[in-house]
């Protein structure tokens, strides 16, 4: 690859690299801006819908959402199922190291999946029937929904919550790959920050999604 | 007590034969191991149906944990044969080669692999001519202490056994040439090649590979910290990272 020999490195090592980093910068990042963001939905509709709209008043808005969200997260899911793929399975080792190691794998599937139902539902859909704007009237009314609701809360719970959990074990293992933590100590550290930045986001979440559940 | 102990054992007759389970049931003799009991089939190649067959092949050497060769899959687990005590097994014992290597024969497997990667690394002191370089460098007790732990590793193959990244069909260095890089890029002479070391851990097969499952750390009998040299090894190519794009 021109891109790696001009970086004066291995093709396969530079991805491996590119695929940690977006993991953390940028998508990391804006998952958790993302959810921050969510919390605007106690303070009603029109204050929701204002923080929302505000960020596509600038024209830029677009460029920055897909250089910034959507092509490292293109880049790290298109990686991620390949790499999912050379895995050999081996549940004979059950420690719990190896069973966050296939939730990792899992989750990210499970990302996947819920980003493509949930662009297409907040995103794509609205712009396409033309009512983009109105987001909270949006939201709450696909989960007020008599027949789809149920399922559009489960979708919405596991999906947020299994970002979640990808996001805070990989930013675990984000400091093995780049030698952040060494020892084991400083490995357990790591690893009950991860634990409390996951209930801490899972909380913030849970808390956005009450207000429209 | 029980009078019997009964051992399913995978077998395969040559390299490229199909793989087939027997069952052999010999006398059970108190604080027994898996190799003494291979012995009592090599003496008696009768399996549990009463038929005489081929004795069954296997590899060891030192009989106490330190050379790697006896290493087979115990019980769906990796682990050396020789130390594996029959009394601390779940009966029947199961054994199989292990399986990310080819097999020679019955429990013998090739582990030239390992090897290879350890030259790929190459884990070595460098020295170059016969002249007298004078006295070695003095090393600290703190160095000495984790070198020895890591000089402790005998390419057992545990590690990548049950490392879920090192298959058959990748070209994976495996956790135990990366921890062996770490040893020698701290020792005080071999060290000078230290960025050979990071240039092979950073080609395909390197240290990219690894995915941080940490399998390798809990299979190791020597309790090699596995995982510390994963991560010092992903420190020190993370600054060549940096090097070469910003320096070189
Ligand atoms: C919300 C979006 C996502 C975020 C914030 C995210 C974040 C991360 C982070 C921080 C890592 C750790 C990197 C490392 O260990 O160095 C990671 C690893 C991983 N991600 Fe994602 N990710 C997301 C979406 C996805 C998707 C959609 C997939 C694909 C199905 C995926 C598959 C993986 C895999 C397989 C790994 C493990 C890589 C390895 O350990 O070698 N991720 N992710
Ligand atoms: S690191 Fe441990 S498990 Fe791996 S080869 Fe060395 S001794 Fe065996
Ligand atoms: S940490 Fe996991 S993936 Fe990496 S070498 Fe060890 S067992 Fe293999
Ligand atoms: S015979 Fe050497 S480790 Fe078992």
């Amino acid at each position: 690859m021109f891109f790696a020999e001009w970086c004066f490195m291995d093709s396969h090592f530079l991805t491996r690299r590119i695929h940690s980093l977006t993991g953390v910068v940028p998508v990391g990042l804006f998952l958790v801006y993302h959810l921050y963001l969510q919390l605007y939905l106690h303070s009603g509709a029109e204050t929701y819908n204002n923080s929302v709209n505000s960020f596509y008043d600038s024209p830029l808005a677009i460029w920055a959402l897909v250089i910034v969200v959507y092509i490292p997260l293109f880049f790290h899911a298109f990686l991620g199922i390949h790499l999912i793929f050379e895995t050999t399975v081996q549940p004979s080792y059950t420690y719990f190291s190896h069973l966050l190691y296939w939730l990792q794998r899992i989750s990210g599937i499970g990302v996947l999946l819920f980003i493509i139902a949930h662009v297409w539902n907040a995103q794509l859909g609205p712009w396409m029937a033309g009512t983009w704007g109105t987001h909270f009237e949006h939201l709450s009314s696909g989960f007020s929904n008599p027949e789809s609701g149920m399922i559009t809360k489960t979708v919405y719970l596991f999906g947020v919550l299994g970002a979640v959990f990808h996001f805070a074990n990989g930013l675990n293992t984000f400091c093995m790959t780049w030698g952040i933590a060494l020892t084991p100590k400083s490995q357990i550290r790591i690893r009950i920050f991860s634990i409390l930045l996951f209930l801490i986001l899972s909380a913030s979440s849970l808390y956005a999604l009450a207000a429209i559940w | 007590m029980p009078d019997t102990v009964t051992l399913k054992i995978k077998r395969q007759d040559s390299e490229t034969s199909d793989s087939y389970w027997e069952t052999f049931t010999i006398p059970y003799i108190p604080r027994s191991n898996v190799i003494s009991c291979l012995m009592d089939i090599q003496a008696n190649p009768v399996n549990a149906k009463g038929e005489e067959v081929t004795p069954v092949v296997w590899e060891s050497n030192c009989l106490e944990e330190v050379c790697g060769a006896c290493t087979m899959v115990i019980n769906g687990k990796v682990h050396q044969s020789c130390s594996a005590l029959v009394d601390q097994l779940e009966k029947p014992i199961s054994l199989e080669p292990m399986s990310k290597f080819p097999v020679v024969r019955d429990l013998a497997v090739d582990r030239a692999r390992m090897f290879g990667a350890l030259k790929k690394v190459q884990a070595w002191v460098t020295a170059d001519g016969y002249h007298d370089l004078g006295p070695g460098e003095r090393e600290s007790t703190s160095h000495q202490e984790v070198a020895y732990k890591l000089s402790e590793c005998m390419t057992c193959g545990c590690c990548v056994e049950a490392c879920p990244q090192y298959s058959l069909s990748n070209n994976f260095l495996g956790a135990a040439a990366i921890s062996q890089s770490r040893l020698f890029n701290m020792h005080p002479t071999a060290k000078n090649i230290a960025d050979e070391r990071l240039d092979t851990l950073m080609q395909k097969g390197g240290i990219a590979d690894c995915g941080n499952a940490q399998n390798c750390v809990e299979a190791c009998p020597k309790s090699i910290p596995l995982t510390e040299s994963i991560a010092e090894m992903g420190r020190q190519v993370s600054g060549k990272f940096w090097r070469n794009i910003f320096q070189a």
